[in-house]
């Protein structure tokens, strides 16, 4: 702060507190001329309202006297004097990095254990996982839900089932938090509408859900341009990130409607990778949170 | 303790109105000039960040839609100085991330989460569903859907006036930038534009923080 600004803020200060002080002391004993009705003969409405002179009450005078002794004190205490960084020297930044080293003093023992424990081990501990659920909360949930059941409107699957679409080891959901996937399937819309209905129809019929059968049997001759990634029986391939579509788990959901659109246009999932906002020790809290079944609550 | 000024000197403030509200009009912007008036006019001295720039064309049209949806009335961009806030979205605000802001959207009320640093948070996927039909990702929210943004498409000469605008008022724009607007705004919609902006928020800070 520049000084003349400095000392314009000293001047308005002052100015403020000495216009105020003499104003309270002044009040509190000028001789003030009253009628013989003890008036000052100030009215209105007609003389229906008059006013009167009492002495303050003792609380309100000693409040009104505080709040000089309190501001006096802040401004000596606390910045705010102009320039005048006041005697304790407080900052807002001084106290936010005095918070965040209390903060990490008190996390250091759970993240030194999340650093160097395996996630299923950390899946016994019950701050971890608390932790862990914290931390999906606010990086995960947003995509996958707060329950977990993971949202088929953007094809974020569910993390409580067994299901796995890359495999439910705790390496494969680090290395899937860490690096993110990438979930493409091309769109085959230009096989026709009638094709794609058709295997669709097959697709429902794979997991055992209501179809048409004489329209399944058709599709099933199409499957083979599908068996390349889903496999011949449509069981999926967790390398190659291909769904399971003989199992009850359905990352863009499994109604007729749902399916022939992910056929037609494809799917161009994403899930971002997080080792550049996440430590590799939150990383795997969230995944202890996953594997210790935490979302069942 | 004796006075040197009169009751009846008084008399005179407490009786006319217009005196009595000049005098107490004047006491009560005491404060206001001493908090106010320094930074207003210190205001200049506020510099970019290194990394902070003016917003592309597609931001800058996203960054006015997010005005006029009103996105600021729930959602602020001010992560304050405080440890479970830094802990939550990232490191705090400064003044020197919004020099470009015109005007500024800190905000002051979050019904929403604070977006100062919600860029590349979600993907773009995300967020576009989101803002289109926000209980399909959140059942939770509260969140108004804004579908019409998916088929709204933008007037690139209204914001080349509005970047010829910034330039005046300081922002440093080239006319090469200023040419190449219709270029980066072809084929896109309202909703690109707000998902640009979103995406870019807090990501300049970050890349200077590396």
């Amino acid at each position: 702060m520049s000084l003349h600004w400095s000392l314009w803020i000293m001047f308005l200060v002052v100015l403020n507190l000495g216009i105020t002080l003499f104003l309270f002391l002044w009040g509190t004993r000028v001789h003030i001329p009253t009628r013989d009705d003890g008036t000052t003969g100030h009215v209105w409405a007609h003389g229906t309202l008059r006013e009167g002179v009492r002495k303050l009450p003792g609380w309100w005078y000693w409040m009104s006297a505080s709040t000089f002794v309190i501001g006096i004190g802040y401004l000596v205490l606390y910045p705010g004097f102009g320039a005048y960084d006041g005697i304790l020297d407080w900052s807002s930044r001084a106290q936010l990095e005095q918070a965040q080293a209390r903060n990490e003093e008190r996390l250091g023992p759970l993240m030194e254990q999340a650093r160097t424990q395996a996630p299923s081990e950390l899946a016994g501990d019950a701050d971890a996982v608390r932790i862990g659920g914290r931390l999906f909360q606010d990086n995960c949930a947003a995509c996958h839900g707060l329950d977990a059941r993971g949202r088929t409107a953007i094809g974020a699957p569910d993390l409580v089932d067994d299901h796995w679409v890359h495999g439910g080891d705790e390496d494969t959901i680090l290395a899937s938090i860490r690096e993110g996937r990438d979930g493409v399937m091309p769109a085959w819309g230009f096989l026709g509408y009638g094709r794609v209905k058709n295997l669709a129809h097959y697709v429902r019929s794979l997991s055992g859900q209501s179809h048409d059968t004489a329209a399944a049997a058709v599709g099933r001759e199409h499957f083979s341009t599908c068996a390349g990634c889903h496999g011949p029986d449509g069981t999926g391939n967790p390398a190659m990130g291909a769904p399971d579509l003989t199992d009850d788990a359905w990352m863009y959901g499994g109604e007729l409607e749902r399916i022939i659109a992910s056929i037609r246009d494809g799917r161009q999932g994403e899930m971002p990778p997080w080792k550049d906002r996440l430590d590799e020790a939150r990383i795997r809290l969230i995944t202890a949170w996953i594997l210790s079944n935490g979302p069942s609550y | 303790m004796k006075f040197p000024i009169r009751y009846r000197h008084f008399e005179k403030i407490e009786k006319h109105a217009w005196l009595l509200g000049i005098l107490t009009a004047f006491m009560v912007s005491l404060g206001g000039l001493a908090e106010i008036t320094p930074l207003f006019m210190e205001a200049h001295r506020v510099q970019p960040a290194d990394h902070v720039q003016p917003y592309d064309p597609l931001r800058l049209a996203g960054r006015d839609i997010y005005v006029r949806e009103g996105c600021y009335l729930c959602h602020s961009q001010m992560v304050r100085q405080l440890r479970f806030e830094t802990q939550r979205y990232g490191a705090y605000s400064t003044a020197s991330e919004s020099v470009y802001d015109r005007p500024f959207q800190w905000g002051s009320k979050r019904t929403g989460p604070d977006l100062a640093r919600v860029g590349g948070k979600y993907t773009d996927a995300w967020q576009r569903k989101h803002l289109l039909a926000p209980r399909s990702l959140v059942p939770e929210s509260n969140m108004p859907a804004y579908p019409w943004l998916e088929e709204a498409t933008m007037d690139a000469e209204d914001i080349q006036a509005r970047m010829r605008a910034l330039r005046r008022l300081g922002d440093p724009y080239t006319d090469e930038q200023i040419a190449a607007a219709p270029q980066a705004l072809k084929g896109k919609t309202e909703l690109d534009a707000l998902v640009a902006y979103l995406q870019g928020l807090g990501t300049q800070r970050e890349a200077s923080d590396e």
